[in-house]
């Protein structure tokens, strides 16, 4: 390792530990309010003593200032939850079925959107007259408030909807409906700007030596652009994962066979259930639901960041 | 395998006027083809409409059998591209066999590795290749599904220089025996390669014909001075030089045709030296004689700042009048 390499890494680490240090001490006085007030004020600092200038000084304040926004009460809530009851919450099978599912439904939607959605975004990439149309249909879903497309589902696919035999009222059908609408856009778009990103050149190769379009697509467009629609997927499983609003409309309670007990079952998806124990429960139960949730949240996002940390290039 | 192709085709590129390429020719068995144009004269546009990868009209025929309705992947042409266009997920070894699942007769992608001087590359990622490595592989991905005829735009670009005579001498043995149609802007590949030169430009031919033909006797000002001739104009040239020249407003003659000497007293036709660059195995020196600049080749540096300027008369073309793109 150079030099320079162990200096960067002993100054992250001391500016760690004076961070860790100054958190813990403005806790325990019953002032974290006073620790985002130091944190701002020593990315301030830092930005001095590496003479970034004024520009940089104002740039370090203020991006602190978000991060504090940001990052301080995920720290403050995951330090004030008392550790018997998450611990007994992990343990109780309620919060089983309700993870189960929570992992589960939103796979099955993502899973859904990227059956469906692959093949459209590769169209969009392509480009077909009113394919801008459509991408706006694709869209759409994006700034519809989420309990209004949970009651549009209900209205179009429900009871006298388009199609009469389908039950999606508190079933995983509905509810993986719902999950699918409000997060097959991310699906699209990731696909599509893989799709759009690869060089042209590349698919006539396949094409002039011998690929009908299909083939090409199969044998090369896809496998080059497996990581944006991958990504685009676990995108998908993940704003799947957090959707309250459609979910709580369509499937507020989710009758779903659950493999463990080998029998049907009934829960909520997470976010739902999370809102329940707040409304019915206490605060500190709540509080003690959430955590578990985050850390599948956390996972899922670690896999993104995995994912996106090297996009495919092409030669 | 012969070809034959007379085809039409617009291109409609977003803020840009509509381009229009139209071309006629054909390709004799084992002949080599050069399109040779500046750059954005439509000889890519034309190269892959042939290939099928445009939407065009008219016809291309191979051995008489017309293709030219059918999709890229039917026409049965071996194309390599300027950037290589290599699959970077799949092995150097799997690039050079990607067409052979779809062809009958084929050949050895390893052997064709092997002749290229790339086998032990062959399990290497095409990322991890330099240019002129790439372009081998793409050159035995076009060889293995055995072409009815090769296209090939621009294959040494994108290369340095000492890579591309290398490859470029590789390339004329490949192409000895194959039918192939062959784009580039550089002269010099042009005269390497060609059993027949077509000079495009604006999305016409200009002019066709043998190297030889190209080179020495173009038809237009635009066909001498993309070939590299200098191109004369009569009336702006001093009497003593203008007598000694063939009929015709315009004339075009080589630059190693002429010759200078050191100017003296007694000369008629003496030239200014503007500049001397040295080239390779020649000096480019290019002098002015009445504000009519042309270049020379020869083979030391010009003593002095005045010439004495030699034009064979006999070495001189006469040009159209005019060619409408100048």
């Amino acid at each position: 390792m150079t030099t320079t390499g162990r200096h960067r890494i002993a100054l992250v680490l001391a500016v760690l530990t004076v961070q860790g240090v100054a958190f813990a001490l403005a806790v325990a006085a019953g002032r974290p309010t006073a620790y985002a007030l130091f944190m701002v004020a020593s990315a301030a600092a830092l930005a001095v003593g590496a003479d970034a200038g004024l520009p940089g000084i104002a740039a370090a304040a203020l991006g602190s200032a978000l991060l504090v926004a940001l990052a301080l009460p995920l720290v403050l809530f995951v330090t004030r939850q008392d550790p018997g009851l998450v611990v007994e919450k992990a343990l109780d099978p309620a919060v089983h079925r309700m993870l189960y599912l929570t992992v589960y439904a939103p796979l099955l939607a993502a899973l859904f959107a990227l059956l469906t959605g692959v093949p459209l975004a590769y169209l969009l990439a392509k480009g077909f007259p009113g394919s801008a149309v459509v991408q706006s249909v694709v869209d759409l879903p994006l700034v519809v408030p989420h309990s209004v497309a949970g009651i549009v589902i209900l209205f179009g696919f429900g009871e006298g909807g388009a199609f009469p035999s389908l039950s999606i009222l508190g079933t995983t059908v509905g509810a993986v409906l719902a999950l699918s609408f409000v997060s097959a856009p991310y699906a699209v778009d990731s696909a599509r700007e893989a799709f759009e990103s690869l060089d042209p050149r590349i698919e006539w190769a396949a094409r002039v030596h011998g690929s009908t379009p299909l083939g090409a697509f199969l044998r090369v467009s896809l496998p080059l652009s497996a990581r944006g629609v991958l990504s685009g997927g676990v995108l998908a499983w993940a704003r799947a994962v957090s959707e309250f609003g459609a979910v709580a409309v369509v499937a507020y309670s989710i009758r779903f066979f659950y493999p463990p007990a080998g029998e049907v079952v009934r829960s909520s998806h997470a976010p739902v259930f999370v809102y329940q124990s707040y409304l019915t429960g206490s605060l500190d139960e709540s509080g003690a639901v959430s955590v578990l949730l985050l850390a599948v949240s956390v996972g899922i996002f670690l896999v993104i960041r995995s994912l996106a940390a090297d996009g495919g290039r092409v030669v | 395998m012969s070809l034959a192709v007379d085809l039409r085709a617009r291109f409609d590129a977003d803020g840009a006027d509509p381009f229009t390429v139209a071309a006629e020719f054909a390709v004799a068995d084992g002949e080599t083809l050069v399109i040779l144009g500046p750059s954005g004269s439509g000889k890519s546009l034309l190269l892959e409409s042939v290939a099928g990868l445009r939407d065009h009209d008219g016809r291309v025929a191979v051995d008489g059998r017309a293709v030219g309705d059918a999709p890229p992947e039917e026409r049965g042409f071996g194309f390599v591209f300027q950037d290589y266009a290599l699959f970077p997920h799949l092995s150097v070894r799997e690039n050079a066999a990607y067409g052979t699942r779809y062809h009958e007769e084929t050949r050895n992608p390893e052997g064709l590795l092997a002749n290229l001087g790339v086998a032990d590359l062959a399990d290497r990622s095409p990322r991890t290749l330099s240019g002129g490595e790439k372009q081998r592989v793409a050159l035995a991905r076009a060889l293995a599904i055995r072409p009815r005829a090769f296209l090939l735009d621009e294959p040494l670009s994108a290369l340095d220089a000492p890579t591309r005579a290398a490859l470029r001498t590789d390339l004329a043995d490949v192409l000895a025996d194959e039918t192939a149609v062959y784009v580039t802007h550089d002269r010099t590949t042009a005269r390497a390669l060609a059993d027949r030169i077509a000079v495009m430009a604006d999305g016409r031919f200009r002019q066709v014909g043998t190297p030889e033909a190209v080179f020495e006797r173009p038809a237009t000002p635009f066909v001498a001075r993309f070939t590299g001739s200098n191109c004369l104009v009569r009336d702006a040239l001093p009497s003593v030089v203008r007598e000694a020249l063939p009929g015709g407003p315009r004339v075009a003659v080589r630059p190693e045709h002429l010759s200078i000497t050191p100017a003296e007293e007694s000369d008629a036709a003496t030239a200014e030296v503007v500049r001397t660059v040295r080239e390779d195995a020649v000096y480019r020196v290019t002098v002015a004689i009445d504000g009519e600049r042309l270049d020379v080749f020869t083979d030391s540096p010009p003593e002095g700042a005045r010439v004495a300027l030699s034009i064979p008369p006999e070495r001189c073309h006469v040009l159209a009048a005019s060619d409408g793109s100048t």
